[in-house]
């Protein structure tokens, strides 16, 4: 009888408990304002970081997530649409939110680990199936006839990066000769028939509408691509150089505070850093910055000779303004 | 885009294409050439397609973040892509040929002041933030010859109003108090050229103020209750600070019970509307209104010098209208009981005015509270003539007896009181008919003819004399007559 007694207490005190514990459990969204190819990288994390969260919290945490061409979607944030995060795809995106907003401190890039990027890629060519137009590096691309399908720079973070590694691997080539650079870049956009606004778009014209011989594409994109979107259909060709894209994340100060989730703002970056996110990056064809994860994954991504936009470059606020800013290089050799 | 694959399987099928593969049949290189060529147009055409695409994205994202720009014929105005920001602007003209016939019932002929007047010039802004907050601001430019005018131009409306719910809206700034209910309908939408002793002489014209309002039970009900400066009778505060220790209260009900309905009475409205408010004046600073006649160019009650308000004021409404099919009518009464000293005399006063005007379509429109809808607007050429409307009103405004001092057949002073009936009507009645024409919904042309008797105040230029202006016999003014004309144009 005692037995059942006390059985019948502590049976009462867990669920008084449980019950405590889902009425104060509250229900939080973010909105992550990312970059074009990350939607499945994104969908999978917030499943994980979700669960991560309310087992630490007890809180329910929605993640809304808008996608577009990074450029955009800063100015979008600049504008007024309140992300709690951005992840974008170069670091002069997230430089505007404080240049133009001051959304966030200017020392943004130093609030996490790798200069707040958790994941790096690269630039790679995607071709059809058979590589019909023996296309093999930077040098075929720009071959007259060859038709190249890239997003618009002046929209597209991973067309900036497309059109430096090009540039880059024409300085290596030239003997770092700007003049001879920007030759080289001029054709290669005289081969491009559409410049769509974002890498996903870029995809789905090559993929899917069947135009262009190769695809400039996003390490991970030409993946999903080769294994799900266009799967049978296209492969994957390693250029022999290459530029390390460093997608960095940030919390946006102003607005996370404005709906007073700056802690799990704050958390849900942090938390790409951790083990499970870091196999998730890896699964969504990302590189890990974590050496545990990065070796995991060591034998999903070609090795080829990647360059860094601060060695070749200057860092992105010099290649922005020489090459992307209005009447910059690329408004030089773009002939509409 | 699917032209350029019919143009292709065109090429293909037809003599162009499809010959050379007969003729040569067993010409391979001929053959990788017609294949490569026919690749390379089906690239053109999806690149065509693609671009395409792409420019509908495009087209369909601008779409969304464009400003909308409107013109219709309620105004021009402008509004942002999702609709939270509107800005609408309208505007009020009135130009009047104005003819004035023994002005204020006092002799003078009326050629010095007859003539062309711009009644109101308004260009008003209007708009909504975040699609509950409107918000309204309206300078006057006109309004320079009616009587006790201050000024020629001046702030007639600036205020927010926030629709929170159907039943719960608040409204601050400058703007129409929710008293009269002639007060309450549009200046562009008037049956008459100048509204009724009602609206001009008892209830408040405008005033600061804050009020909360809404449409209860399907909109059949609309109440509100505001707290005010407050001003005198038919008054028109300014933008100033206020001048008096008390607030003015005001509320009104007013309902249209049957307004769903299809029957006789679906077109009734009645309420009933209330102020209050304890104010005290000064001998220079008396608090108390002047009632004007119904030309608007001359008094026919003013308070002697140094009595003012000392006390309350209450004003009380009951007011109705009934539209029918072409018919319209409206009914309005108003009493103002206000305390007022002269030096250690007191006294409560009650003071009232009220007014049924009749308006009927002669074209058919419905009639309505709010403006006329011409079927068929003016246009030589297709035949249209706009609306045509007949009007015709009376009204009375009474001063109380208590007002007026007495005194002998030799018209001297016995009783002092609080106003001298020698050169002050006791009441003033009028009757008056016109004619409007909408030429469209915009632009109205109107005459009115109106005849005001008083009762009394005929005899100011014989004060002291006997007979003919003594107290004993003080004759009666003799007639106003105006015939006022209009162009307006409202939008």
């Amino acid at each position: 009888m005692k037995k059942t007694l006390l059985s019948i207490v502590l049976a009462a005190a867990v669920l008084n408990f449980a019950a405590v514990t889902v009425a104060s459990a509250k229900e939080v969204t973010l909105l992550n304002v990312s970059y074009d190819p990350t939607r499945e990288l994104y969908v999978d994390y917030n499943a994980a970081f979700s669960k991560y969260w309310q087992t630490k919290t007890g809180d329910i945490v929605k993640v809304n997530q808008s996608h577009g061409g990074s450029g955009k979607q800063a100015r979008a944030v600049i504008d007024g649409l309140q992300a709690d995060v951005a992840t974008l795809a170069l670091a002069y995106d997230v430089d505007q939110l404080y240049e133009k907003g001051k959304l966030i401190p200017q020392d943004w890039q130093k609030r996490l680990q790798h200069n707040s990027s958790p994941y790096t890629s690269t630039i790679v060519f995607l071709v059809r199936k058979g590589n019909p137009k023996n296309i093999k590096d930077w040098d075929d691309v720009v071959k007259p006839g060859i038709s190249v399908i890239t997003p618009n720079p002046k929209t597209s973070g991973g067309a900036r990066w497309n059109y430096l590694a090009a540039y880059a691997y024409a300085l290596k080539h030239n003997n770092n000769d700007d003049a001879k650079a920007k030759e080289f870049v001029g054709k290669l956009y005289k081969n491009v028939p559409v410049l769509d606004s974002g890498a996903r778009g870029s995809t789905t014209t090559f993929v899917e509408r069947g135009i262009g011989d190769v695809l400039l594409a996003w390490e991970n994109e030409a993946f999903l691509a080769q294994k799900e979107l266009g799967a049978g259909k296209v492969e994957i060709v390693v250029p022999s150089l290459s530029i390390l894209a460093e997608p960095p994340v940030t919390v946006v100060d102003k607005f996370a505070k404005k709906h007073g989730n700056e802690a799990v703002a704050k958390a849900y970056l942090e938390y790409l850093y951790s083990d499970e996110a870091q196999d998730i990056i890896g699964k969504n064809y990302y590189r890990p910055t974590s050496e545990a994860a990065a070796k995991k994954y060591e034998s999903q991504f070609p090795k080829l000779n990647l360059v860094k936009i601060d060695d070749v470059f200057g860092g992105w606020t010099k290649a922005q303004k020489t090459h992307f800013s209005d009447g910059g290089v690329f408004d030089q050799i773009y002939q509409k | 885009m699917m032209q350029y694959k019919k143009i292709v399987s065109a090429l293909v099928l037809s003599g162009l294409v499809a010959s050379p593969i007969i003729a040569f049949a067993n010409d391979s290189a001929e053959l990788e050439e017609l294949r490569g060529l026919v690749q390379e147009l089906n690239q053109k055409v999806k690149i065509l397609e693609r671009k395409d695409e792409i420019a509908q994205e495009i087209a369909a994202t601008a779409k969304k973040e464009t400003p909308v720009v409107n013109t219709t014929k309620d105004g021009f105005g402008f509004q942002s892509a999702d609709g939270n920001f509107k800005i609408k602007l309208r505007g009020l003209l009135q130009v009047d040929e104005r003819n004035y016939s023994n002005v204020g019932g006092l002799g003078a002929d009326g050629k010095n002041i007859s003539g062309f007047d711009l009644r109101r010039i308004r260009p008003i802004v209007e708009g909504t933030v975040y699609d509950k907050y409107d918000f309204r601001f309206a300078p006057e430019f006109g309004e320079a010859k009616t009587a006790n005018a201050t000024s020629t131009s001046g702030i007639v409306d600036a205020y927010v109003d926030a629709r929170f719910q159907p039943w719960f809206q608040v409204r601050a700034g400058k703007f129409k108090p929710y008293v009269g209910l002639e007060r309450l309908q549009s200046g562009g939408e008037l049956k008459f050229i100048e509204r009724s002793y009602v609206s001009n002489n008892i209830l408040p014209n405008r005033d600061l103020g804050a009020a909360i309002h809404g449409d209860l039970l399907d909109g059949k009900l609309n109440y509100s209750a505001g707290i005010y400066n407050g001003v005198v009778d038919g008054g028109d505060n300014s933008t100033a600070q206020d001048t008096n220790q008390d607030k003015e209260y005001a509320l009104r009900i007013f309902t249209t019970p049957f307004k769903d309905s299809d029957n006789l009475v679906a077109g009734l409205g009645f309420g009933l509307a209330a102020t209050h408010g304890n104010f005290k004046g000064t001998t220079t600073a008396s608090g108390l209104p002047n009632y004007k006649t119904a030309g608007q160019e001359s008094n026919f009650f003013t308070y002697s010098s140094g009595v003012f308000g000392n006390g309350n004021r209450d004003r009380l409404s009951p007011q109705a209208y009934y539209y029918y099919g072409p018919f319209g009518l409206i009914a309005e009464y108003a009493r103002v009981s206000q305390d007022v000293s002269n030096g250690a005399l007191s006294n409560r006063l009650d003071n009232d005015a009220w007014q049924i005007a009749a308006s009927y379509l002669l074209t058919g429109e419905d009639a309505s509270f709010k403006g006329v809808k011409p079927s068929q607007p003016f246009d030589t050429e297709k035949g249209g003539w706009g609306a045509w409307e007949l009007v015709a009103r009376y009204q009375e405004n009474d001063i109380d007896s208590g007002a007026f001092s007495s005194g002998t057949a030799a018209g001297v002073v016995t009783t002092t009181r609080y106003a001298d009936p020698r050169n002050n009507a006791r009441s003033a009645k009028s009757w008056a008919a016109g004619v409007n024409w909408y030429l469209n919904q915009n632009v109205k042309l109107a005459l009115d003819y109106e005849n005001t008797s008083f009762n009394g105040g005929g005899n100011a230029n014989a004060a002291g004399t006997a007979g003919a202006g003594s107290f004993i016999d003080i004759a009666n003014r003799p007639s106003e007559r105006t015939l006022f004309t209009r162009l307006q144009l409202s939008y």
